[in-house]
């Protein structure tokens, strides 16, 4: 294809450009490796929905900052094998851990444990303290029990059992929908749990847990 | 997307928007050959699950609303993938095979193509005469099947490399040719800065904003067979009508700052450049653009400018040498956002100001003025209901010094009114998409001022509204 007039500005400028690349990827290796081992995936793949650091933006993308690394695994697995299958999972979910292996899918779950979790998010005060009561207590009326039971006193979580502390609200409705309704069937402990709790006791009990 | 092949149906659109380059125009045997060749590839495509996946969403797993609203507009994550180079996905994490694991290897282990298909109705409010805009059958009530046939080599090369190249059959005048191309290499610095390199033919077709003239929603898709208005700036059609190519350089920081700089050079595709091609670019053209996007929530907000500065040989029968024709261009967008479950909006505007310093034009005496003035704007906002249905409306205007040489009258139905290249109007649309990679798009489009004027423009007795146009597309992605 012709370069009729002044080849030489566009040979120079793609000269310079590739030089500049060249420096950058080059340079990029030990600097790479300097930060504390992050997975490759983390920086490039991960972090385009679930944030920087695992911090993400929008509530459909939940927080993995600070998540037990015992429940990433998990449910990397579950997504993995195809059995957490509520509506987002297969559509984002199921394609991006396919190819994980094990050893891959434990460094990133220790990596995204040992960032530190998203601050609280605020929300209706009224509504937090009526999670609060959900959250410590349960309700015995309709037999919810209490969740810091199994999330902890501080929505901290545990092992297998999921940080709630600082994850969207929004993301913490949609699962426990999921659960009730059984789009997300891989989890009878939840399933049990969000069975019988009405739709203000779910946005009080979010509310709560996220503002943690 | 390719609102470029729409620009200029009948080769004799004004100065500002020539015709493009065809790769095989008029080779009988090459064209049969790639239509076989075409049928042969998209046959072997896999079939996959019932997530409508071209290839971009079999490199990923993902589903396409991961990275669409509804195509071509991209989400956020869907703007990360194209300025991470095409390249998401994590292939290079294959170790343990199962069964399962081997089958989605196997798939993507096949070169990433897609294949597009459609075809459209037009019609005109009012027939346009016989004899005028040749190849774009001007009866009224005009079938195109296919209207375009496009093959998509789309995905990843290697790491880090990555493609979105287009060939496309165009059903109005029957040949193969380059449609959009977008090559990337992009590299993840660390997780606040990406850096890329784009080398493309159109500029601001590797724009990952739907608020830039390649892909402005809902803009982007127009008949190619009903009378388009004659004046365009040169960001805006008019370079990627000359046939370009061009390299960019970007950067893309803390997920909001985006800045890019590059240059385009004359490429028509498989043409020689002589003193018969017109508008010819004389050393190369710098591109520039800058963008910052906040997101919070579900929503996000983008604002931006962006502008080329092209000298341009007009070329056509005179020599490519001596004065140059200047034109600079500079342009604000904006988009906005809100993706939500059920609901999604946007609105997305843009505003061109091109300054044109016609020494060439103006010396060889096909100019009245030694310098003109041409400025856009479009505004369009769209809403999108469970991914399924959609309505959209926008509003366009285009404004410029009068020049009666340039913008001449007379010609029937492409002929400008007093010299003027003024146009305005309003496009509305409907749209049906009964799965992710399907779209059934009603369009109409009304002009309130078309070359110039809004009744009897070009002296012919042809009205603005004359030229309103109804447009039926489906629109099928695989
Ligand atoms: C294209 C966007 C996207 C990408 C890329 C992505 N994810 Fe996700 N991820 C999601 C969405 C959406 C969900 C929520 C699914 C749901 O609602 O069931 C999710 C959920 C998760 C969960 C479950 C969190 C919880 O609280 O239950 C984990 C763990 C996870 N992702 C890890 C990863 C890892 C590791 C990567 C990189 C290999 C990754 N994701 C890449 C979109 C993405
Ligand atoms: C008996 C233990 C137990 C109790 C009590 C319990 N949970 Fe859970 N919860 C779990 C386990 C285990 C999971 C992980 C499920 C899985 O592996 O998919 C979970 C998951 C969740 C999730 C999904 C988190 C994510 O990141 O996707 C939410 C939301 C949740 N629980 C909310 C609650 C609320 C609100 C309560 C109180 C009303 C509650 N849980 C009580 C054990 C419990």
């Amino acid at each position: 294809m012709g370069w009729t007039t002044g080849p030489t500005t566009m040979k120079r400028l793609i000269a310079i450009a590739t030089a500049v690349l060249l420096v950058v990827a080059t340079r990029d290796v030990p600097a790479q490796q300097a930060e504390h081992g992050v997975p490759e995936l983390a920086t490039g793949v991960c972090s385009a929905c679930h944030g920087p650091q695992g911090h993400s933006i929008s509530p459909v993308f939940p927080n993995l900052a600070g998540q037990q690394a015992g429940y990433i695994v998990l449910q990397l697995n579950a997504f993995r094998a195809h059995e957490r299958g509520d509506p987002n999972a297969r559509a984002y979910m199921w394609g991006m851990a396919s190819q994980l292996s094990d050893a891959t899918i434990k460094s990133l779950a220790d990596y995204y444990a040992a960032q530190k979790p998203a601050p609280g998010e605020s929300g209706d005060r009224a509504l937090i303290a009526e999670g609060a009561k959900i959250y410590n207590q349960g309700v015995e009326a309709n037999g919810v029990p209490a969740c810091a039971a199994c999330h902890g006193s501080d929505a901290q979580g545990k092992g297998a059992f999921p940080r709630l502390g600082g994850q969207h609200a929004e993301y913490l409705i949609a699962q426990l929908e999921g659960f009730q309704s059984g789009t997300r069937a891989n989890a009878p402990i939840m399933d049990n749990v969000a069975h019988s709790m009405t739709h203000e006791q779910i946005r009080a009990a979010a509310a709560y847990a996220a503002s943690r | 997307m390719m609102r470029n092949r729409a620009r200029c149906p009948s080769g004799e659109c004004s100065p500002a928007s020539p015709p493009r380059g065809r790769l095989l125009a008029g080779n009988g045997y090459a064209t049969t050959f790639l239509g076989a060749l075409f049928v042969a590839l998209a046959a072997l495509l896999p079939a996959r699950s019932a997530d409508a996946v071209p290839s971009y969403a079999r490199q990923t797993g993902l589903a396409c609303e991961a990275c669409h609203t509804a195509f071509p507009e991209l989400t956020p994550y869907g703007r990360r993938f194209k300025l991470n180079g095409y390249t998401i996905d994590n292939l290079p994490q294959v170790s343990g095979i199962s069964p399962t694991k081997q089958e989605t290897l196997l798939l993507n282990q096949l070169p990433p193509l897609s294949f597009m298909f459609q075809t459209s109705y037009t019609g005109t409010k009012t027939a346009l005469p016989d004899s005028v805009l040749p190849k774009s059958f001007a009866k009224n009530g005009q079938v195109l099947f296919p209207q375009q046939a496009s093959l998509f080599y789309a995905g990843r090369i290697a790491p880090n490399l990555g493609a979105f190249v287009q060939m496309t059959y165009d059903g109005t005048d029957g040949e193969f040719g380059w449609d959009n191309t977008d090559i990337r290499f992009a590299k993840a610095i660390n997780e606040n800065l990406l850096l890329g390199l784009s080398l493309n033919n159109n500029p601001t077709v590797q724009d990952p904003w739907n608020s830039t003239p390649a892909w402005q929603v809902p803009f982007d898709q127009r008949s190619s067979v009903a009378p388009t208005p004659g004046a365009a700036t040169m960001i805006d059609g008019g370079l990627v009508g000359a046939g370009v190519a061009g390299l960019t350089a970007y950067a893309y920081l803390y997920d909001s700052v985006y800045a890019e700089l590059g240059g385009y050079r004359s490429a028509p595709a498989a043409a020689q450049i002589d003193s018969t091609s017109t508008n010819v670019v004389n050393g190369v053209a710098p591109y520039w653009r800058i963008a910052y996007e906040h997101q919070w929530g579900r929503h996000s907000w983008e604002i931006g400018a962006y502008g080329v500065v092209a000298k341009l040989y007009p070329g056509g029968g005179i020599a490519l040498s001596g004065p140059a024709n200047k034109y600079s261009d500079w342009a604000l967008d904006s988009q906005y956002q809100y993706i939500g479950d059920d609901h999604i909006m946007s609105v997305t505007a843009t505003y061109i100001d091109e300054k044109q310093s016609l020494d060439a034009t103006y010396g060889a005496g096909a100019s009245t003025n030694a310098s003109d003035r041409l400025k856009t704007f479009r505004i369009g906002a769209s809403y999108l209901y469970q991914r399924r249905y959609g309505a959209a409306l926008g509003y366009f205007e285009t404004t410029g010094s009068s020049d009666a040489l340039l913008y001449p009258a007379g010609v029937p139905v492409v002929g400008f009114a007093d010299g003027s290249p003024n146009s305005s109007g309003w496009t509305g649309e409907l749209d049906w998409l009964p799965y992710e990679n399907t779209k059934l798009a009603l369009q109409y489009t009304k002009y309130s001022k078309f070359n110039g004027g809004s009744s009897n423009y070009d002296g012919s007795g042809r009205n603005a509204s004359d030229n309103d146009t109804t447009y039926l597309l489906f629109w099928f992605n695989y």
